[in-house]
């Protein structure tokens, strides 16, 4: 019933090398549907950009650091929390780790908690 | 009662009736009928005898399409455009006049919307022309349709198109992609550039990003360049060409291997002759060209254009960023180059190139190839603003060999830094210095560190 | 001649349609239209009662039949030439505009005309002993045909189709235990892709059009079992009493002990069994208010399909059914908005997504599947029934309300914008 094989992006990917990413406001990235934040003390973080609510994708201003959903206007903090809104639950972030190759993989199988830090 | 309702019954039916003929009525006379109609009056103006007349007017009307199922296009312009391919519509007035100057890029091979963009599938002008809701596709301006030419011809002069060649100079050698990415190579302080083309901005709004950054993209860190209103247009022709649509590849799979004289133009251009020699003519740095055609395959010399290092470790050639159809053209001209050619090439040059002036040189290529001089500028002056780092702007590099060593330098280059900042609670500069190890191999950053250790102003003795 | 009369006799069997048994034999003799009773009540033709909204569903559902398998002739489920496919029934199909126009709106038609031929069913009281388990029936097609829209909904895959389901899918979602599974299955992945394309597709020509004609089948018989169409029998005159004379009697009043007859006539095998059916039947009384199927019934059916189709042609040719940029995940509309009959949901999700999701409507379903088996009133006089009358109209229009809301006051980001003030649509 549940296909074997999914046509569409694997869910565990390489991104391109940490030297890639830009420090300050997180780079979205639009087919994988995440944010990398590298932040220059602590590293990598890479949240999800699908609004727990009903799938829409969220946009993040830097002004006030947060992510904001155009569907039902559920706003989470910096570290995904819901703090306004319809969302049930905060954004989720994937486990992002270096590769054989020095490149970055996310693996969106696995959910981290939004304290999780990749230093490079 | 009974009688009403068996009369309703035929009313409605013959209501319904009516209705379905008059779908059929309306889907039966689309506007482009209309025109096709008006063509083939015009057509038949032009023939000599009412037999002929007669059997122009007799033509079906039907829907023109052109199918390019590589690129997963289909072009109906043709069904009312009808005199594009017929030189006897020169005066027509639109939309039946001639297209001249096609040259070999007649619609029935090439379509029409890969250089006028618009709605191929549409037949309707309004939905063909994109000025309707929705459509993601409207007309190039007529003052920017020649930069649909860059989208086929990336590489050298495109003719009667010379906004595309100095745009792509502009950006190289103006460090674009110190910031932007570019095919995969840049940095990624700014958007990747890739398939702007393709991006749906339109010209106007690319042209005053480029003559003022901020008044279009609020907040944004990208410099004021200063350029002219024509550097800004020849830019914005170049970006207007950026897509990954793999159109040269389709085409040119087709048909033709680019020719030796184009491949002339690229040795000369990428300056060859600084490190090689043809039949003894050149320089000695690195291997000489004569009859290397006949020493290795196509696939080795490709290969050895698109990655020096990988067949000869250590090697000291750049890597050039060039496409498919360039290497063949080049490879082309190796074929047939002879000593003569060698010496008319450096007539107009200076001597060839010390080893360590190769250096030197390779260094400065790679400094403005990957975008160095965006920030530190073609003169290596600095001067970038970089609010909130400590000095307000990115260092100038011509006095670096004062406070660091080479080594150091080297470092610097490989692992990146980030500028110390002057107000810790203000935000943080936008501009920081990246980590090249992973884009730049340690040939390329030593070349580097030479380039700029040719550049040092001496500190002055005195005040 | 002789020839052309034996043919036409061999296939058309009946007596003439002059005589009474050649109308009779119209109806049982052929097997599309013996559905239907050779003759019906008078009062089961009455349009005010009925409004025939169950004949106008079926249309309509016809239509659709139709009108799709003409239009799977041009349509490839594949993204994005189903996109592309869309753009030439718009631009080169002969009628294509007006043919993908029909199949649209029939489809909102149809969607409007059960919830409007439940709500005529619930308010004649038609659902009561021993119709309750029709009414369950219909109630299931109602979903069926929620369904069928809504797998139809995302076929053109472009901005409105794509979004309108990824919402929708993840509404359903919130279900608990087996929310997250059955949408992995519906799409065939983890989101909105070709696999989910091919299967809605397989859904909306295939599996639910099927279902959708073997509860009709069943829908069918049990009303025709049940005694026909459902008539206002709060209404009706009481049966005449009409006084026993004998010939050559003297003719004076006399008061005469005057019982109605038996109210049990069966039907069926009237020589093997025996027992009282338990259906409604039909007293020798309104046995005189019966008319003959052909022409009665029939021509009012006639005239309802050929109005039905009318004002779906009519709607056709002027209105045109919505088609927005190609589908694209990277690219949320703001705001984005499940189809119109599921704005409601959408609007009590944006409260909650648990109760609005999922709590409301399977508490909503349920409450309607259990209608008539917890409406223990046996009368279907509106004045006997007034509370639960009440009920139904208040369910039915904080529905409404809550669509409206959903529909017209909810602008970008979800915020309350009445729809008298002018919305600019936000920069890319």
């Amino acid at each position: 019933m549940v296909p074997s094989v999914f046509y569409e992006p694997p869910q565990s990917f390489k991104i391109g090398n940490p030297g890639d990413f830009p420090y300050g406001p997180p780079t979205f990235m639009a087919d994988e549907k995440i944010f990398v934040f590298r932040d220059r003390d602590r590293g990598f973080a890479v949240a999800s950009a699908v609004c727990t609510h009903l799938g829409c994708t969220v946009a993040h201003f830097g002004s006030d650091q947060k992510f904001h959903c155009p569907c039902h206007g559920s706003v989470f903090g910096a570290d995904g929390a819901v703090l306004h809104g319809p969302a049930p639950r905060p954004l989720n972030w994937f486990e992002v780790t270096v590769a054989r190759d020095g490149q970055l993989n996310i693996n969106k199988d696995k959910i981290v908690p939004s304290s999780y830090r990749l230093m490079v | 009662m009974e009688r009403r309702l068996q009369q309703l019954f035929f009313a409605l039916s013959l209501v319904a009736l009516v209705l379905i003929l008059a779908a059929a009525w309306q889907a039966n006379t689309p506007s482009w009928k209309t025109y096709q109609r008006r063509f083939l009056m015009l057509e038949s103006q032009g023939e000599p005898n009412a037999a002929a007349k007669s059997a122009v007017l007799g033509t079906p009307l039907e829907v023109h399409q052109v199918l390019l199922p590589g690129l997963q296009r289909v072009d109906r312009c043709t069904t009312c455009h009808l005199g594009v391919d017929d030189p006897t519509m020169k005066n027509a007035p639109e939309p039946f006049r001639y297209h001249a100057g096609l040259g070999p890029h007649v619609s029935a091979r090439y379509g029409c919307t890969i250089c006028h963009g618009g709605q191929g599938l549409a037949t309707e002008k309004d939905a063909a022309h994109g000025n309707v809701q929705f459509s993601e596709t409207p007309l190039l301006a007529q003052n920017y349709i020649r930069a649909s030419c860059g989208r086929c011809h990336k590489e050298g002069d495109v003719p009667n198109v010379p906004e595309l060649a100095e745009g792509r100079h502009l950006f190289e050698t103006q460090g674009c992609r110190g910031c932007h990415k570019l095919n995969g190579v840049g940095g990624s302080i700014g958007p990747d550039l890739t398939e702007e083309g393709a991006s749906h901005r339109s010209p106007e709004w690319l042209e005053r990003h480029f003559l003022a950054p901020n008044t279009v993209s609020a907040g944004s860190a990208m410099p004021n360049f200063h350029f002219t209103k024509d550097q800004a247009r020849d830019l914005t022709y170049y970006m207007l060409s950026l897509t990954s649509e793999e159109m040269g590849t389709y085409f040119s799979s087709m048909r033709s291997i680019p020719g030796p004289g184009y491949g002339r133009q690229l040795f000369v251009e990428k300056n060859c002759i600084a490190c090689h020699a043809i039949g003894g003519v050149g320089a000695k740095t690195g291997p000489d060209l004569a009859g290397v055609t006949t020493r290795h395959s196509m696939g080795w010399l490709d290969e050895q254009l698109v990655n020096p290092e990988l067949v000869y470790p250590g090697s000291s050639m750049p890597e050039y960023d060039l496409e498919t159809n360039a290497r063949k053209a080049l490879v082309a001209f190796m074929s047939v180059a002879t000593p003569e050619d060698a010496k008319s090439i450096l007539s107009g040059r200076p001597r060839a190139l010390s080893p360590d002036e190769v250096s030197v040189e390779a260094g400065k290529q790679d400094f403005s190839r990957f975008g160095c001089v965006g920030c530190h500028g073609t003169e290596l002056q600095g001067g970038v603003a970089n609010p909130n780092a400590q000095g307000g702007e990115v260092p100038s590099l011509l006095h670096v060999s004062d406070d660091y060593t080479k080594d150091e330098v080297i470092a610097v280059i490989r692992n990146g830094r980030v500028p110390p900042i002057e107000n810790a609670s203000a935000a943080p500069p936008p501009l920081y210095m990246p980590s090249w190890k992973s884009v730049l191999s340690d040939e390329d950053i030593h070349h580097i560190a030479d380039y700029l250790w040719s550049k040092q102003q001496l500190k002055k003795e005195s005040w | 001649m002789n020839l052309i009369r034996e043919i036409w006799q061999s296939i058309v069997r009946r007596d003439p349609l002059t005589t009474d048994k050649g109308k009779s034999e119209l109806v049982f003799l052929n097997v599309w239209l013996h559905i239907h009773p050779a003759k019906v009540k008078k009062e089961n033709l009455k349009f005010k009662h009925s409004f025939y909204l169950g004949f106008i569903t079926f249309f309509l559902f016809v239509i659709l039949v139709t009108t799709g398998i003409a239009l799977m002739c041009y349509y490839r489920p594949y993204p994005p030439q189903a996109y592309q496919d869309m753009k030439d029934l718009q631009f080169v199909v002969f009628m294509g505009p007006f043919l993908r126009n029909m199949h649209r709106w029939a489809a909102h038609g149809m969607v409007v005309c059960v919830f409007l031929h439940m709500c005529r069913v619930f308010y004649t009281g038609s659902y009561k002993k021993p119709r309750q388990f029709n009414w369950v029936v219909g109630v299931f097609l109602l979903l069926l045909t929620l369904g069928l829209s809504f797998t139809g909904y995302l076929l053109p895959w472009d901005q409105l189709a794509y979004w309108a389901i990824t919402v929708g899918t993840n509404i359903g979602s919130y279900a608990p235990f087996v929310g997250a599974q059955v949408r992995e299955i519906l799409l065939g992945g983890h989101t909105v892709g070709e696999a989910a394309l091919l299967r809605f597709y397989v859904l909306h020509v295939a599996v639910l059009p099927s279902f959708v004609i073997l509860l009709t089948i069943v829908h069918f018989w049990r009303v025709r079992k049940d005694g026909g169409l459902s008539r206002p029998v709060w209404k009706l005159a009481p049966p005449k009493q009409q006084p026993l004379v004998t010939i050559g009697a003297p003719v004076e009043t006399v008061a005469l002990n005057v019982t109605a007859a038996s109210k049990d006539k069966t039907y069926g095998l009237m020589e093997v069994v025996t027992g009282k059916p338990i259906f409604e039947t039909v007293t020798p009384e309104e046995e005189e208010d019966t008319v003959f199927s052909y022409p009665y019934a029939f021509v009012r059916e006639a005239v309802v399909l050929m109005a039905t189709v009318t004002t779906i042609m009519m709607m056709s040719l002027f209105l045109d059914a919505p088609l927005e940029e190609l589908a694209n995940p990277a690219k949320t509309p703001n705001p984005a908005k499940a189809p119109w009959y599921f704005l409601g949901l959408q609007e009590l999700v944006s409260h909650s997504a648990l109760l609005g999701g999922v709590v409301a409507p399977t508490l909503m379903v349920l409450a309607l599947l259990a209608i008539p088996y917890l409406d223990r009133n046996p009368s279907r006089r509106p004045v006997d029934r007034k509370l639960i009358l009440w009920l139904f109209t208040f369910f039915v229009v904080v529905n409404l309300v809550l669509i409206v809301i959903g529909t017209f006051f909810r602008g970008p980001g979800w915020a309350m914008v009445p729809p008298w003030v002018h919305v600019v649509a936000g920069a890319e």
